[in-house]
């Protein structure tokens, strides 16, 4: 190539933007990419207070403005916007002479832009499914969710390659879509261990939210079905008849109210706190803190929290599905339970809490594999590779 | 001289006045000598591809084939229009000078295929949201007319067909007058006035 490698990457959402997971992940992803000397351009939605163009530890930004038009609805407001990053990203490769070797999607959310910026360039388009409609809503039920189903349909045919994050989604999208077997790859998410090396003393910190004989059980998700919550609060009694506890749950959701209820009916409101959505600091001394991390989804792509806590050096107790059960080896790196069964998830936290030298072992065998696995230098190199294949192929073709 | 014509409705597939219009409108240009290239709707009763009276005409279908609105069904559309504008774009060696895009439906691959290939695009109007809508300002019409006035502000120039709608385009987009042409169709000068605005947008967009 007469150029270094060249990438732009498009996505909704990219900090101080953060909605979901896509964010931080095409932060660091893009981050590491650059640090491998690829260049990066990240198209992404705008942001109040963040500028339409800057450079980020080597990674070119520019924020295109998502609220141009008026909306009726979501989906409609998502086509829209793909107008206008459409728009924005043409005039941005073509000031660049055409020099971007790869388009790279993220999610349906940005389906339009990609596939059109592919043959208006006549230059490679690569998705990363990073999760399905028909796995959220479990199912297709509604015009609006086929709408959606459909579109991510789309973008995985027009794209060359699809990057997804665990074994458990590239069987899933495969199934979704019926899409080849050789056109789907796994490259795992990652995690970012440096921000949770800092050594402070963190015994102040630990006695806003717990008592120094309680031990922290923490839940970290949006307050939603898919997530297991209510499965972790009908756990409470059951762990807290074996041991003392705190059980924290940060994050917000629509069950919220209902799960605040039920524990005031178990006479467990002292032993449970309900933080809401907070500050990255705050949860990741919260997670520093924490006994047990627990991950009790019923539906997970990846499951970031995971890794995070793993990072964090807690004990992770998660349910045995989806990108899960690969995070975790059962009594090596964590303990695995059955999804949506209290007594097996009880189980498993108490077997962490009673036992320290477990605890130790898991915690530290954890801290292990996500260096070796989950390093985000290590994935970009990864989907350096993915480029690098799709590039090959293509020298080939008559586009080239 | 070699353009494409965008149209939703196109002959056999006829919605309203629009189809036939600009079925007459390519038919002329060939007799003009211009090479012209029709992308439009496909309505299952039609081919991929023919070229009647040659009228190298293709036609789309959308890939996403569930729908809750014009809008999201429009602007998916449009990723197909563009696909194959595109096609004919490379194919001719780059050598395609005009996009005359009539109404609103494919304006956002007009906007980015001038921005991506510097290809410039006529805007020519049949009818505008606001009459169609009588004035209801939902956010499904604003939205709509928010396309109608990008196509308006990036288009070379803007094409109309009585001295009403010119008006009405001033007083709602604030386009300045003399990027609007009145061309009556069929009139005397048809065709005449026609090719004057669209080698003024050629070479306009070449300076730009």
């Amino acid at each position: 190539m007469a150029h270094e490698l060249t990438v732009m990457m498009l996505t909704w959402e990219f900090p101080p933007r953060i909605i979901g997971g896509i964010s931080p992940h095409v932060y660091y992803l893009s981050r590491s990419l650059a640090q491998n000397g690829v260049k990066v351009y990240v198209v992404t939605c705008d942001f109040p207070g963040a500028p339409q163009h800057e450079t980020v530890e080597g990674v070119e930004i520019f924020r295109i403005d998502s609220y141009k038009n008026p909306s009726p609805d979501f989906a409609t407001w998502v086509y829209l916007m793909n107008v206008n990053m459409q728009k924005e990203a043409a005039a941005l490769v073509n000031s660049l002479n055409g020099k971007v070797d790869v388009f790279h999607a993220h999610d349906w959310l940005v389906a339009d832009a990609g596939i059109g910026l592919k043959h208006v360039f006549r230059k490679p388009l690569l998705t990363t499914v990073h999760s399905t409609e028909i796995g959220r809503r479990n199912g297709i039920h509604f015009d609006y969710e086929r709408m959606i189903h459909e579109t991510e349909a789309w973008l995985t045919y027009e794209a060359w390659k699809v990057i997804c994050c665990s074994n458990y989604m590239v069987s899933h999208v495969r199934w979704a879509f019926g899409l080849p077997e050789d056109k789907l790859v796994m490259v795992p998410n990652g995690v970012d261990i440096d921000v949770y090396s800092k050594n402070d003393d963190l015994s102040s910190f630990r006695s806003k939210f717990a008592l120094p004989e309680e031990k922290i059980v923490l839940f970290v998700g949006r307050l939603v079905y898919e997530k297991g919550v209510h499965v972790f609060v009908n756990a409470i009694p059951k762990v807290l008849e074996k041991t003392n506890a705190k059980f924290i749950i940060v994050g917000n959701g629509y069950m919220k109210e209902q799960l605040s209820n039920i524990v005031k009916s178990m006479g467990f409101a002292h032993k449970v706190m309900f933080t809401g959505f907070i500050d990255d600091d705050t949860l990741r001394k919260l997670q520093k803190c924490a006994d047990v991390s627990v991950v009790p989804s019923l539906f997970e792509p990846f499951g970031i929290v995971a890794l995070e806590a793993m990072a964090a050096k807690s004990p992770v107790v998660v349910s045995d599905t989806g990108g899960l059960s690969e995070i975790v080896d059962h009594d090596v790196t964590g303990v695995k339970v059955y999804p949506e069964n209290p007594d097996s998830l009880a189980w498993g936290i108490t077997k962490v809490l009673l036992n320290d030298a477990y605890a130790n072992s898991i915690r530290n065998n954890a801290y292990k594999k996500i260096q070796e696995k989950y390093d985000w230098n290590k994935i970009a190199q990864q989907t350096e590779a993915v480029y690098e294949t799709i590039l090959n192929v293509y020298s080939k073709t008559s586009w080239a | 001289m070699r353009m494409i014509i965008f149209s939703w409705e196109y002959p056999p597939r006829i919605v309203g006045q629009l189809a036939d219009y600009v079925r007459e409108l390519a038919i002329q240009l060939i007799k003009n000598r211009i090479e012209t290239y029709v992308v439009t709707y496909h309505d299952f009763l039609t081919g991929e591809y023919d070229d009647l009276e040659g009228v190298k005409t293709y036609r789309v279908t959308n890939q996403v084939r569930t729908h809750i609105g014009v809008l999201t069904w429009v602007l998916t559309l449009n990723q197909e229009v563009e696909r194959v504008a595109a096609n004919i774009y490379y194919k001719a060696d780059k050598q395609v000078n005009l996009i005359d895009a009539h109404d609103w439906h494919f304006i956002p691959a007009a906007v980015t295929l001038k921005k991506a290939l510097n290809l410039p695009f006529i805007y020519s109007v049949e009818s505008l949201e606001e009459h169609r809508s009588h004035g209801v300002n939902s956010p499904f019409n604003m939205a709509i007319k928010s396309i109608e006035w990008l196509g308006m502000y990036e288009a070379g120039g803007v094409v109309v067909k009585s001295e009403w709608m010119r008006d009405e385009i001033y007083r709602l987009y604030k386009v300045p007058l003399e990027k609007i042409r009145v061309i009556q169709p069929k009139s005397a000068n048809w065709i005449k006035s026609i090719l004057e605005i669209y080698q003024n947008a050629v070479e306009g967009g070449k300076i730009s």
